[in-house]
């Protein structure tokens, strides 16, 4: 008896505020906060007329047959580039995974050492945008397809590394320790015991990366690479918007394909099919393994890339000229104090825009869905238009679309910050479509059942299973739209990306290493500001 | 002592023998990754020299061709509609190709410093350069000759434009224009930037200092559409452009002329080290090109010149001097 009462009482679970949340979501909101007011400059009513101009232009897209032709051969430079790019990412990141995998450098002191000192070696081709690459390489080793490969190989090799090395850490150690302890070497136990078990999620981030390069090879036209980038912004200076268009439809079914194909394959990655319990071979991901190899050698072929055009006389008289102008960097005061108010509106510019592309993405995320089941036909016609709005959002680079915005919008930080909104709220309204396409359907039908509105059902059902996944998404795209901040300045939207584009008309070099460093910098100390945050919300 | 006997579970004996291709299909099998039917090692390379070797002998859909002795690549800096500096700087090149018997070829590019770059990278021989970066150009690359410049370059004009909105009546005055959201052109362009700029100052107008700094439009077409827009209450580009917009009736209403800048020396060919021996014939082709000439007469045309005057690098000195005065010379 007494023994039953003196057992502690089951204690009901109580629901707590999470400081830690609080202090993130205030701290954002004040974010936010500070990021309008610095952006209250109004609107140009006067300038609709050529914003007008633009859309209109939407519905009759140049089609006579050169410039379909010249468009032609330009997408093919893009997926070349794109092509190119990450085999070359994937190159790097396979010899890098190793150096960035936690269990490489083990626990001990020297192992953290070591660790840092490989994340601040990749820190750098990482910090830097694509585009900004794209300009350096240019400088150097004019006008050479590897221009196209090299900037968006490097950085996103950088990438790679990192997430080939957090992949490794994640598989089992089970097999590499019995194959150490049976006396192999280190890299033949990681390439018998570790490689075969990541291989699955090392195969779907490389598909993922291919899909990122597309776009990517697209901004770099925008800044004298050729492909379609390049064809995009020849028309756009010439203000002939039908062209424009004609790009950008071209554009967008290039992303789309690499969506939809890049989707599938990993889809497929994720579940290997299994005939009678057994994996069995998948004929589809065996061609899309062997298409893109073939495209990989076509692409070679067709750019006639040549290795000896890397280490000629020339490149490295270039590259040498240019590092000995840059160093030291410049520690000019007045410099100095513009770098940082440009950082402070790079800073401004990414939140604005984070901010309206999250309120767009929770709007639009309910139709958005591919809803399960059977559904009116008048939904899925919604859903499929919203989609498709959606494509051509990020189908359009953003800096076309601060370019245009500065038409209605006065100078400052509000046209680069709708424009990357605007931009992003297409890659994020589809994130979080997919996101409540995945939550779990059962709270959301329990309500319906017990006779709640639709809306109701919503809100109670299913908005607070995807607030998480749609939070965590939109900080990371947030990092994504510092980085991008830069490029739109580069292109003329002010910050750090427009101090980075008239340091580097003037060619004055020791400026342009400090700008460069600032960058890095900043995307680093954003980049641990998100991850914190995100690991809040855990 | 003999030899230790042999461990049985060491034993050497080899193991059964297995075609290694099942061996690779069942290992992939087992870590669900596809299974990519293995190519011979030798097969594998000898696709990759054929590969490297095909790439080799074509010219890439990037970038320069080979350059070849008997070919000249032609460019110019951006300063106005892609399409129209495609078009002035095809027939440039066909009438060129046609008097020196070469293959001339006319690469765009996308912005000033671009320009400058694949100049000094040898990747453009022959730049239709404005003022300044020309002389950016010359400083980066040895061995670089001024060529020739049009007879309206040695006393060149830019015009401050405003919205017909702040009701500015045209003036010789600069002052007023200092409280306007104002527009520069490319950043590095002569007419649009660096002489505009000067002139400001020397009438006591903070260059960099209008609400908001100085926007750059990026090219004098681009100016036109911003000022007319009202995006910005102010701008300045290059007088010839101006006059051929306002000719074409291209130009808004809205917009309106406020002041002419005093003349001083503008674009011009510069000629890269690569082709130096080419300096003689291009000055000589360039300077005979005769208004009566009906051929002729279509390059001077689109070039808005009457003729091509020789040109020498010291004409562009007062241009240097005050690109460092205003940092963007370095």
């Amino acid at each position: 008896m007494t023994a039953l009462l003196e057992r502690p009482a089951a204690v009901a679970p109580r629901l707590r505020r999470d400081r830690r949340r609080w202090a993130w979501g205030l701290a954002a909101l004040a974010a936010v906060g500070w990021s309008v007011a610095g952006a209250l400059d109004g609107v140009n009513p006067a300038g609709a007329a050529q914003v007008g101009a633009f859309a209109a232009a939407a519905l009759s897209p140049a089609v006579d047959g050169a410039f379909l032709g010249v468009l032609a051969t330009a997408a093919l430079v893009t997926v070349a580039y794109a092509v190119l790019g990450t085999a070359l990412a994937v190159l790097l990141g396979a010899l890098g995974a190793g150096a960035a995998a936690r269990t490489t450098w083990g626990r001990r002191r020297l192992g953290r050492l070591g660790r840092l000192a490989t994340r601040g070696v990749l820190a750098v081709p990482r910090g830097l945008h694509e585009a900004v690459w794209g300009l350096l390489l240019v400088t150097v080793l004019g006008l050479d397809p590897w221009v196209g490969v090299l900037a968006i190989g490097l950085p996103y090799g950088a990438v790679t590394a990192t997430v080939f090395g957090a992949l490794l850490d994640e598989v089992p150690r089970g097999p590499y320790e019995a194959l150490r302890a049976a006396g192999a070497g280190r890299v033949a136990a990681a390439l018998y015991g570790l490689l075969p078990r990541a291989a699955g999620g090392l195969l779907s981030y490389a598909c993922y990366r291919l899909e990122c390069a597309v776009r990517s090879a697209v901004v770099l036209g925008l800044v004298g690479a050729g492909g379609l980038g390049y064809q995009l912004s020849l028309s756009f200076s010439s203000l002939r918007w039908p062209q424009v268009w004609s790009a950008v439809y071209a554009l967008a079914l290039l992303c789309l394909a690499a969506d939809v194909a890049g989707r599938a394959v990993r889809r497929r990655l994720a579940a290997p099919r299994r005939r009678a319990g057994v994996l069995s071979r998948d004929r589809v991901l065996t061609a899309a393994v062997l298409g893109t190899l073939a495209a990989g050698a076509w692409s070679w072929w067709f750019l006639a890339l040549s290795p000896a055009s890397l280490v000629s006389a020339r490149a490295r008289e270039q590259v040498g000229v240019v590092l000995r102008a840059a160093w030291p960097p410049s520690a000019d005061a007045d410099l100095l104090r513009s770098v940082a108010s440009a950082a402070v509106g790079t800073v401004q510019t990414s939140v604005l825009a984070i901010a309206l592309a999250s309120v767009g993405a929770v709007v639009v995320m309910g139709v958005a869905a591919r809803p399960a089941g059977r559904c009116p036909p008048g939904r899925r016609l919604a859903g499929v238009l919203v989609r498709l709005a959606l494509l051509l959002l990020r189908a359009v680079p953003a800096p076309v679309w601060a370019l245009v915005l500065l038409f209605v919008l006065l100078p400052g930080v509000l046209p680069g910050a709708v424009a990357l909104g605007v931009y992003t709220l297409g890659v994020l309204g589809r994130l979080a479509g997919e996101a409540v396409e995945e939550a779990d359907a059962g709270p959301r039908a329990a309500l319906g059942a017990l006779g709640a509105h639709p809306v109701a059902g919503w809100l109670y059902g299913v908005a607070p299973v995807v607030a998480g996944p749609v939070l965590a998404y939109a900080l990371h795209r947030w990092e994504v739209t510092v980085r991008d901040t830069l490029l739109v300045g580069l292109l003329g939207a002010g910050g750090l990306g427009a101090l980075l584009a008239s340091e580097l008309a003037t060619f004055d070099w020791p400026a342009v290493a400090t700008v460069l460093a600032a960058t890095v910098v900043l995307t680093l100390a954003v980049d641990l500001v998100g991850d914190r945050a995100r690991r809040a919300l855990r | 002592m003999g030899r230790p006997p042999p461990i049985p579970w060491r034993s050497r004996a080899p193991p059964p023998p297995t075609r290694p291709d099942v061996v690779a299909a069942r290992r992939a099998l087992r870590s669900g990754s596809p299974v990519v039917p293995s190519l011979s090692r030798r097969a594998f390379l000898a696709g990759l020299t054929l590969a490297a070797a095909t790439a080799c002998g074509r010219s890439s859909p990037v970038g320069r061709g080979t350059a070849a002795p008997g070919s000249l690549s032609i460019g110019a800096i951006p300063d106005q509609d892609p399409e129209v500096l495609q078009r002035l700087h095809g027939t440039v090149a066909d009438s060129l190709s046609a008097a020196l018997d070469l293959d001339v070829t006319y690469t765009p590019v996308t912005d000033y410093g671009a320009a400058v770059s694949l100049f000094r990278t040898g990747d453009l021989d022959l730049v239709w350069f404005g003022g300044l970066t020309g002389v950016q150009a010359r400083l980066q690359t040895p061995g670089a000759t001024t060529i020739a410049q049009r007879d309206v370059d040695t006393d060149f004009h830019s015009v401050f434009v405003v919205q017909s909105a702040t009701g500015l009546a045209p003036s010789d005055d600069l002052r007023p224009l200092a409280g306007l959201r104002f527009t520069y052109g490319a950043e590095t362009s002569t007419s649009g930037r660096l002489m505009p700029a000067w002139f400001l100052q020397q009438a006591g107008v903070d260059p960099q200092g209008f609400p908001g700094g100085p926007g750059f439009s990026g090219s004098h077409d681009a100016t036109l559409q911003l000022v007319a827009s009202g995006s910005y209450q102010a701008g300045v580009l290059n007088e010839q452009v101006w006059a051929a917009r306002t000719a074409e009736g291209a130009v808004d209403p809205s917009v309106v002329a406020y002041a002419r800048t005093p003349g001083y020396h503008d674009y011009h060919w510069l000629l890269g080290p690569r082709a130096a021996d080419l300096a003689g014939p291009l000055r000589d082709y360039f300077t005979g090109l005769r208004a009566d000439d009906p051929d002729d007469a279509a390059v001077l045309d689109l070039f808005g010149a009457g003729s091509f005057v020789p040109a020498r690098a010291s004409d562009h000195d007062r241009i240097e001097q005050i690109g460092r005065e205003l940092g963007l010379v370095t």
